[in-house]
C-alpha cells in the first residue's frame, strides 16, 4: 500500500512553476530521501504533503484517501526552518506538541525519547538554554512523540555533528523498524544512500530521479572510474573517452564517455604514470546528483 | 476545537504568568486611580502657616467690618473640636491707609512684600463698590497674589466682603433681617433618574438622585477598561504572530494544527488573558465603590453588555491583527502597520464626549450603529443613565458578530498565505488580493 500518492500535482508561484506535474508513490514502511538543489521544489512538495499549501492542479493521496482539508493525525512533520517556544521548559514544550498531536502515554513517551537522545538532564529547563544540536534533538522528539504513521524531516541533519547526526539516524531506523514510513529531505548523499530504500530526485520543479539507489545507479550503468595515480589530474588531459573528471586531491573520479573503451583509457594512463589504484564502478549517488544539477560544468572538461 | 483550546491554553498561562501581566493588573488601576487617590490624600494637607493679608479699602466701609470677620474666623473656623487640631491657617489682617499720593508706588511695594513673603496678598477695594457707577474700575476688587487664580484665601474673602456690601445694601431699603435671608436663598433644581416600578414584586423604586459620576465618570471607565483590554491583548498579536512567523514556530506548529486553528488559538488566548484582568478589575471596582458608599453608580445591567461586547471587540480586532502580523517580516512592517491597524479603536475615544451629552443624538446612534465601534460606542451609550431602546444594542451585538465573522474569515484567508512567505511587504493590494484569493 502506498501511504502518499501524488498524482500531477503542480504548483506556481508568481507565474513561476515550483513544482511540475509531479507525480509519486511512497510505499508503506519505506523510507524515501528527497534530493535535490537549493529551490529546486523540495520544500514546496514536502509543503504540499502536509497541506500547508495547496496544489494548482492535481491530487493528493494520503493513508489511500484524498488529502483535502486538514489532515494531520498520524503525519510527523519536521520543517527546514524550525523554531520552538523558547521561554518553555522542554517537558511542558514536548507535552504541548504531544497534546495537539494527540498523542498517547506521552510522559512515558517524553521520558524516553528525551533518555535515547541525551536530554533528560535538561527536562526543567528552558528550551532558549539548550545548544543548537540539543534544540535539533528536541525538535526531532516534538515531530514523533504521537509515533505517527507517517514521518516527513525537512532536512533533519543540517547543521549536526556526526554524533548527534548519528543519533537521529538510529532513531529514523527504530521508526521505521516499528512500522512508520520516513521520507526525508537532505543535501547529504552519504546518508541518503545509507538510509533510504527509494530516492527521488526534483531539479527545476520537474522529478528526475526516482526509483531505488540499485536501480537509479543500474541505469547510469558502471560509466565511473576511480583512479589513484602519482601525477593526478595532469596524466588524465586529452585521453579519449574521457567525458568528465571530478578531482578529489588524493583520488580523481572519472565518468567514461558512452561506449568508451575502459582498457583504452587506463593503458592510456599508465602510459603517462604510475597508478597505484584503478576501479571501475557505478557513479556514487553524489556524482548523478551533480551531474544532473551540474550538467555544462560537467561537460566543459571535454 | 480541541486544539484551539490546547493553543490558547498555552497562550494564556505564557501570558498570566509574565511579570508584567501581573505588575500590570496592579499597576493599571493606581494609575488609573492614582491621580484620584493622590487628590484625595493631598486635599486635607492643607498649608497652616499664618496667611498676611493687606488691605487698601477705598470705599471705607469694609476694613473694620473684614477685621471682625477674620478675628470670628479665627476663633471659630480654623480648629476641628472633635479632633482638638487646628485644620485651617489663622489669617492676620492689615490695613493699609488709602489716602496716600502715589498708589501705583503703593501697589509696586506691596507686591514686593508679596514676592518676599512677608504677606500672603494684597486687597484693593474700590470707592464705589457699593452703588457701582458707570465707571467699572472704580466698584472692582482686586485680589493681588503670586497664584491668585487658585487661592483659598481670595475665595473665602468673596463671603465677607459680599456679606458686608449686602448688609448695607439691605440697611438702605429698610428690610429686616428675616426677610433679607430669603431675598437671598437660590434653589438649584436636583437632577434625577427616573422613578421605576419592579415589575414582579410591583414596588416603587423612588428616583435616585444622579451625579456627574453617573453620567460620565461611570461611562468613560467602563470604556476605557474595554479599550485597555483590547490593547492587552488583540493589539499584541501583530508582533507576536510576526515573531512567531520570523523564529520559524509557525511553520512547525502548522505541521499540526491549521492556520485558522492557529489563528483562533491565539485570539482565544488572548479573550481568556482578558477576562482574567477585566474580572479583577470589574469586582475590584465593585467593590471599592461599595466602600466608598457608591455601589448604586455600578451599572450592573451593562456589564453582561461590556463582556459580550469586549469579547466580539476583541475577536473582531485580534483577527485584523493577527493577519496583519502574518503579513510583517520584520519589526519594521510590525511597527509601520501597527498605528494604522489601532485607528478603529482609538477613534470611538475621540467622540465619548459628544456621545455621553448626547447619547440619543443621530450622530451617537449612527456611529454606535458601524460595526468597528459599535462595541465601545453602544456600551458608553448603555452606560450613561439615558435609557436606549433594546433594538439598537441587538442590532449592534447584530452587526458586530457578522462584522467578527467577516473580519475572521478575512484575517484566516491573509493568515493562511502569509505565515510562509517571506520577503513579500504587507501592501494593501497584497492583502486584498489573499482575501479575495484565498
Amino acid at each position: 500500500m502506498n501511504i502518499i500518492e501524488l498524482r500531477g500535482i503542480t504548483k506556481k508561484f508568481d507565474g513561476l512553476v515550483a513544482v511540475n506535474n509531479l507525480s509519486l508513490n511512497v510505499p508503506q514502511g519505506s523510507i524515501y530521501g528527497f534530493i535535490g538543489p537549493n529551490g529546486s521544489g523540495k520544500t514546496t512538495t514536502i509543503r504540499m504533503i502536509m497541506n500547508i499549501l495547496y496544489p494548482d492542479s492535481g491530487q493528493i493521496f494520503l493513508f489511500g484517501s484524498e488529502h483535502y482539508g486538514a489532515r494531520m493525525e498520524n503525519v510527523g512533520y519536521l520543517p527546514e526552518e524550525r523554531g520552538l517556544y523558547k521561554k518553555m521548559k522542554v517537558r511542558d514544550l514536548l507535552f504541548f506538541h504531544g497534546e495537539l498531536k494527540n498523542g498517547k502515554n506521552l510522559a512515558h513517551e517524553i521520558d524516553y525519547w528525551l533518555k535515547k537522545m541525551d536530554l533528560s538532564a535538561w527536562a526543567e529547563k528552558r528550551a532558549e538554554t539548550l545548544s543548537k544540536g540539543m534544540s535539533q534533538k528536541l525538535q526531532f522528539i516534538a515531530t514523533i512523540i504521537d509515533r505517527p504513521q507517517l514521518i516527513i524531516l525537512d532536512e533533519p541533519f543540517s547543521g549536526l555533528d556526526p554524533v548527534n547526526a548519528e543519533v537521529i539516524r538510529t532513531a529514523v531506523l527504530e521508526l521505521q523498524k516499528s512500522g512508520a514510513t520516513i521520507i526525508f529531505s537532505t543535501h547529504d548523499m552519504n546518508m541518503a544512500e545509507m538510509m533510504c530504500d527509494y530516492i527521488f530526485m526534483i531539479y527545476k520543479g520537474n522529478k528526475v530521479l526516482d526509483g531505488t539507489l540499485e536501480s537509479i545507479k543500474d541505469a547510469y550503468g558502471a560509466d565511473t572510474i576511480r583512479i589513484h595515480s602519482e601525477k593526478g589530474m595532469e596524466a588524465l588531459a586529452g585521453i579519449p573517452g574521457i567525458a568528465a573528471v571530478n578531482d578529489f586531491g588524493q583520488m580523481q573520479e572519472i565518468r567514461m564517455e558512452a561506449g568508451a573503451d575502459v582498457h583504452k583509457i587506463l593503458s592510456g594512463i599508465i602510459a603517462r604514470t604510475k597508478v597505484s589504484r584503478f576501479e571501475v564502478t557505478k557513479p556514487s549517488l553524489n556524482d548523478i546528483f551533480i551531474r544532473i544539477a551540474r550538467p555544462v560544468k560537467s561537460e566543459e572538461y571535454a | 476545537m480541541r486544539k484551539i483550546f490546547i493553543l490558547a491554553r498555552r497562550e494564556y498561562r505564557t501570558a498570566v504568568r509574565t511579570k508584567s501581566f501581573i505588575i500590570g493588573l496592579v499597576l493599571a488601576p493606581v494609575f488609573m486611580g492614582g491621580s484620584l487617590i493622590a487628590f484625595a490624600l493631598l486635599k486635607d494637607k492643607v498649608d497652616l502657616t499664618e496667611k498676611h493679608i493687606a488691605v487698601i479699602d477705598h470705599s471705607g466701609i469694609m476694613s473694620d467690618y473684614l477685621l471682625q470677620a477674620v478675628e470670628e474666623r479665627n476663633k471659630t473656623e480654623i480648629f476641628n473640636q472633635e479632633k482638638g487640631e487646628q485644620v485651617k491657617p489663622v489669617y492676620r489682617l492689615e490695613i493699609i491707609p488709602a489716602d496716600t499720593e502715589d498708589l501705583q508706588q503703593l501697589r509696586i511695594g506691596l507686591s514686593e512684600r508679596v514676592r518676599s513673603k512677608q504677606i500672603h496678598a494684597f486687597i484693593e477695594i474700590g470707592p464705589e463698590i457699593l452703588h457701582p457707577g458707570k465707571d467699572a474700575e472704580k466698584s472692582r476688587i482686586k485680589y493681588y497674589s503670586e497664584n491668585s487664580a487658585v487661592d483659598e484665601v481670595r475665595d473665602w474673602f468673596s463671603w465677607p466682603v459680599n456679606n458686608r456690601i449686602r448688609q448695607l445694601r439691605v440697611e438702605e431699603l429698610n428690610l429686616t433681617e428675616e426677610t433679607m435671608k430669603d431675598l437671598f436663598t437660590w434653589i438649584n433644581l436636583d437632577g434625577l433618574g427616573l422613578i421605576t416600578v419592579d415589575k414582579k414584586t410591583g414596588d416603587i423604586q423612588d428616583a435616585r438622585q444622579i451625579s456627574i459620576g453617573d453620567t460620565i465618570i461611570v461611562p468613560y471607565i467602563i470604556v476605557f477598561l474595554m479599550f485597555m483590554m483590547v490593547l492587552m491583548s488583540a493589539i499584541p498579536l501583530l508582533t507576536a504572530v510576526m515573531e512567531e512567523k520570523m523564529n520559524r514556530i509557525a511553520e512547525v506548529l502548522l505541521g499540526s494544527v491549521t492556520p485558522f486553528e492557529f489563528m483562533m488559538g491565539k485570539i482565544l488566548g488572548g479573550i481568556a488573558v482578558s477576562l482574567t484582568a477585566s474580572a479583577v478589575y470589574v469586582a475590584g471596582g465593585i467593590i471599592t465603590a461599595r466602600q466608598l458608599d457608591a455601589g448604586n453608580m455600578i451599572p450592573y445591567d451593562v456589564l453582561p453588555w461590556f463582556f459580550i461586547f469586549m469579547v466580539l471587540n476583541i475577536v473582531m480586532v485580534g483577527s485584523g491583527m493577527a493577519a496583519l502580523g502574518s503579513a510583517c517580516n520584520d519589526n519594521k512592517d510590525a511597527s509601520a502597520l501597527q498605528f494604522p491597524a489601532m485607528i478603529p479603536v482609538i477613534l470611538p475615544l475621540f467622540v465619548m464626549m459628544p456621545v455621553i451629552q448626547e447619547p440619543l443624538s443621530s450622530f451617537s446612534t449612527g456611529l454606535s450603529m458601524f460595526p468597528p465601534f459599535t462595541p465601545m460606542l453602544m456600551l458608553l451609550r448603555l452606560a450613561t443613565p439615558v435609557t436606549i431602546p433594546l433594538w439598537q444594542p441587538v442590532a449592534g451585538l447584530a452587526g458586530v458578530l457578522v462584522f467578527t465573522i467577516l473580519s475572521v474569515w478575512a484575517g484566516g484567508r491573509i493568515f493562511r498565505t502569509c505565515i510562509l512567505l517571506q520577503g513579500q511587504k504587507p501592501k494593501l493590494v497584497n492583502l486584498v488580493r489573499y482575501v479575495v484569493r484565498g
